[in-house]
């Protein structure tokens, strides 16, 4: 099948998988939830301005047009505006897309490249002390919850060697640099751990193939084979682990954001959850729905570009 | 050997980048504060949060202010020339408004600066009262000035609100003189114009920007946002209004802040600093961290923090009053307390109540959730307000003495529950914190003594809000904090009429207390109404209608540079009284 039918098919699944996350948004959000009146009017609240506040919500429609409102605003992209801080959706989305990328984009490709390299370097001593050393640390890195990274993170590097901000933001290239600092730092200890017990496995796998045999047997050199047979091999199961993880760099992370007071979306997210601002939540739903979609064709076709023997159907 | 140069190179890079990044060589005043939740935004409208409103009342202004330096809490004006005038029947209020008061400049208004007028208050309540709007400060008049509510309802069926339409309860006179019309007493109205609620915005700015008006505030007030657009961000940047009119430091004040040289700065122009900083923090430690490099004047002190800056409860501990730390305390306006739900009939039966509030040891929940430094509450009015009484002691109060635990189980027997048997478990529900759940378990410790079983139920806040509004609830651990500085403002909490989704939430329906605080919520301030209001807090007292827990104390730390800080209930506005000693600061900050 040409490429571009596949992408166009798999796009077009995107409708009914919308309308499956509306229908379960719309039963979260609308049917399950408690009134959001209360939340907003806060302890006040009287059942006369409940009321209103429902019809000024549109709450008190019938469910199905209620339904229908959620459809249309996940076809047209219109989330309309925040209950709670009454901004518009699609600006805070915006506002706060770029902080969580200036932190999550940067520590996602150190850490990918760092993993990858430590895991081709661990493969090609595996069993020896070397590789067992690196594997220990990997365990102990992932048994520490992240929190205990972040807390010392901040006592430690930033607030007694001052070498950090301890927290902040500021907006605009080059300000923001200082800010972003220990968060990725953080953010690539805290991936390295189990990224390279994945990347090893995985490259471990290929390792022991016939083809590596024979490579050696025809005495190409060792960087040779990893870099060029063993991890082009690897591609597939890389790809998948890596691509589908992609969308959600852009929700960036609750807990760095919040202790680092980064203002992204992740912190957006907390917020709405905490003041039940369910059109933020709707919107956040939505987005990361369509981008897990997108983000699985993409992993489909960079399948067919590094193994040729992958058919798309 | 080129992996370790290569390493050892971005190493050195990421070190050294922090300070590459540009100095901040500002020559003024800069005040740098840090607050603990999002601000939702600049219209006085919705500020119904206390960080929010602070936001607003740094840009925008009210009729009247609380005096920075009075205390017991004392209304002076701001924006009006003088206190109202208000007619015998005690139904009219009309204020005369300050001449030469300038908006900030704003497109809107064209090139010509703008000047506040009695009309701008007419309108600013109306938006208030706007059902399109749904401002959250609507409780504050709802059902107070004449023909407000029903120019609301007349518009809530209509697409759009005609701010023309004459409203018989608020009315301009003329260009200076504003006059309220109340349909019925109510003597707290005049702290509702100290709200940032009802604070005065100018029409052609609301008009120009619309549904962004909320980013664009414009206001009579001391600061006004950098670059005149509000973003939801985690730092918000103000500067001094250059515009603002001669207000001065007051002069007066009460005894312990003349003692503590809060009045130096007497007579000056305010605002004192020429730059605000309000960095929004919502972990404790990096707030805390924060604070100890001096990049925040002053801060709450942290729970997880208190027993290092306080180790014996009383006195700064030496490390932090070496780097001249000051600390600050004072009592809350606020009560927290287990509310029993009425309508069930198991909690209509007093006796019940009264053993379990004798079976809570008020004195170890002191110990173990706020360090000891709450005052036990008595009853509902906490102290620094008229209705509180003074020494007075809850009969039904306990501190874990065994004649205590005997005497609650004896009215549990008498209530129809010998040690417990009959007794259906009862549900304790509390929100997802830590500390309430732990105060969930305390309490379920507590009645265990008497043999009354407790199970705790953990809510995320919407969930326990619909429990307590939908009535499906038994008992809830809860606090509530002071609106205003009036006893109204807690009474009001067991008032029959006020049930949920009202403020009472526990549906307490007293008839005697009903009357009581029907006649006294009218009356204006006098001894008689103390009296009634005392009586008041003595029924809540001895009916136990909640299990009292504590008024609890702020505890704040601020840097030796930071000058005129006072802790306060009512902060709005307080950003333009502080004032910082540059000289100490850069001294000070090298000791950090």
């Amino acid at each position: 099948m040409n490429i571009y039918s596949y992408i166009i098919r798999r796009l077009l699944y995107v409708i009914p998988v919308l309308l499956g996350v509306c229908l379960i948004i719309f039963i979260l959000f609308n049917v399950l939830s408690p009134d959001p009146t209360l939340i907003m009017l806060g302890k006040h609240a009287s059942k006369t301005q409940m009321m209103e506040l429902r019809a000024e919500l549109k709450l008190d429609r019938p469910w199905f047009i209620q339904y229908i409102d959620i459809v249309r605003s996940t076809f047209t992209f219109d989330f309309g505006r925040s209950w709670s801080t009454k901004q518009e959706i699609s600006e805070m989305i915006k506002n706060g897309a770029i902080p969580s990328l200036t932190v999550t984009l940067p520590a996602f490709l150190v850490s990918f490249v760092l993993s990858i390299s430590i895991s081709l370097f661990v493969s090609f001593y595996r069993g020896k002390i070397i590789d067992r050393s690196i594997v220990f640390v990997c365990v102990a890195l992932m048994s520490i919850s992240s929190l205990a990274y972040i807390l010392y993170g901040q006592m430690f590097f930033a607030f007694q060697l001052g070498w950090f901000e301890i927290s902040g933001y500021e907006s605009g290239f080059p300000d923001f640099i200082p800010y972003v600092l220990l968060p990725i730092l953080i953010w690539v200890v805290l991936s390295v751990g189990p990224d390279v017990r994945f990347y090893r496995t995985i490259i471990l796998d290929e390792v022991y193939q016939d083809y590596v045999r024979t490579a050696r047997a025809k005495g190409l050199a060792e960087s040779t084979i990893m870099f060029k047979h063993v991890l082009k091999n690897a591609m597939v199961s890389i790809i998948t682990y890596v691509v589908i993880r992609i969308p959600f760099l852009i929700l960036g992370s609750l807990l760095i954001e919040s202790f680092f007071s980064i203002p992204g979306l992740g912190g957006i997210i907390l917020n709405a959850i905490n003041s039940s601002d369910f059109p933020v939540l709707k919107a956040m739903t939505v987005l990361s729905a369509l981008a897990y979609i997108i983000f699985s064709v993409i992993t489909d076709v960079l399948y067919t570009i590094v193994d040729p023997r992958v058919r798309l159907k | 050997m080129k992996f370790t140069c290569i390493g050892l190179c971005l190493i050195a890079i990421f070190v050294t980048f922090p300070s590459c990044t540009k100095k901040d060589n500002f020559k003024g005043l800069s005040l740098n504060l840090a607050v603990s939740s999002q601000v939702k935004g600049m219209d006085p409208i919705y500020a119904n949060d206390r960080y929010s409103s602070n936001e607003v009342a740094r840009v925008y202004e009210g009729l009247l202010e609380y005096h920075y330096l009075a205390r017991p809490y004392k209304l002076v004006p701001n924006l009006a020339e003088s206190m109202p005038t208000v007619s015998n029947d005690g139904l009219t209020y009309t204020f005369k408004i300050k001449k030469g008061v300038m908006f900030q400049k704003n497109e809107a208004f064209g090139s010509e600066p703008r000047e506040l007028i009695a009309e701008d208050f007419v309108y600013s309540i109306k938006r208030l009262a706007d059902p399109k709007l749904q401002g959250l400060g609507w409780w504050l008049l709802d059902g107070k000035l004449v023909g407000l509510n029903d120019w609301r309802k007349k518009y809530s069926e209509l697409p759009k609100a005609d701010y023309s339409e004459a409203v018989d309860g608020i009315r301009a006179i003329d260009r200076y003189t504003l006059q309220f019309k109340l349909a019925k007493p109510f003597p707290q109205f005049l702290y509702a114009l100290a709200m940032p609620f009802t604070f005065a915005v100018a029409r052609e700015v609301v008009e120009k920007y619309g549904k962004e008006f909320l980013n664009h505030p414009v206001g009579t007030g001391p600061f006004a946002i950098k670059d005149g657009v509000f973003k939801q961000t985690k730092k918000i940047k103000y500067v001094k209004n250059l515009g603002f009119r001669k207000k001065k430091y007051p002069c007066d004040g009460s005894e312990k802040f003349k003692k503590e040289g809060l009045l130096e700065d007497c007579g000056k122009l305010l605002p004192l600093v020429d730059r605000l900083t309000v960095n929004i923090i919502e972990e404790d430690q990096p707030r805390w961290l924060n604070f100890q490099k001096g990049k925040v004047d002053f801060i709450a002190i942290p729970k997880d923090n208190f027993d290092t800056v306080i180790p014996d409860a009383k006195n700064l501990a030496p490390d932090y009053a070496q780097k001249g730390i000051k600390l600050i305390r004072s009592p809350s306006i606020d009560v927290t307390y287990t509310a029993f739900n009425h309508d069930l009939k198991l909690f209509r039966n007093v006796k019940l109540r009264r053993a379990m509030s004798l079976a809570y040891d008020i004195d170890t929940a002191n110990k173990l959730f706020s360090n000891n430094q709450a005052l036990p509450a008595q009853s509902v009015v906490p102290p620094g307000i008229s209705g509180h009484i003074e020494g007075y002691v809850n009969p039904y109060r306990a501190t874990g003495r065994p004649e205590q635990i005997a005497k609650a189980k004896e009215l549990l027997a008498q209530a129809g529950y010998p040690e417990g048997k009959g007794l259906e478990e009862i549900t304790y529900d509390c929100p997802n914190a830590t500390v309430s759940r732990l105060t969930g378990e305390y309490f379920k410790k507590q009645m265990a003594q008497i043999g009354i079983r407790v199970k705790v139920q953990q809510n995320p806040w919407p969930e326990l809000q619909k429990k307590i509004t939908t009535r499906n609830i038994m008992a809830y651990g809860i606090a509530w904090s002071a609106d205003y500085p009036d006893a109204e403002n807690f009474l009001q909490l067991l008032y029959g009429p006020n049930r949920s989704p009202g403020a009472n939430g526990s549906g307490y329906n007293n008839p005697e207390f009903n009357t009581l605080f029907k006649k006294a919520a009218v009356m204006q301030d006098s001894l008689e109404r103390t009296a009634l209001y005392e009586k008041l807090n003595r029924i809540a007292a001895e009916e136990v209608p909640w299990v009292f827990g504590v008024h609890r104390q702020n505890f704040v730390l601020r840097h030796s540079w930071l000058k005129n800080f006072t802790n306060s209930d009512f902060d709005a506005g307080m950003a333009q009284y502080l004032s910082v000693n540059k000289a100490k600061k850069e001294e000070m900050l090298k000791k950090l």
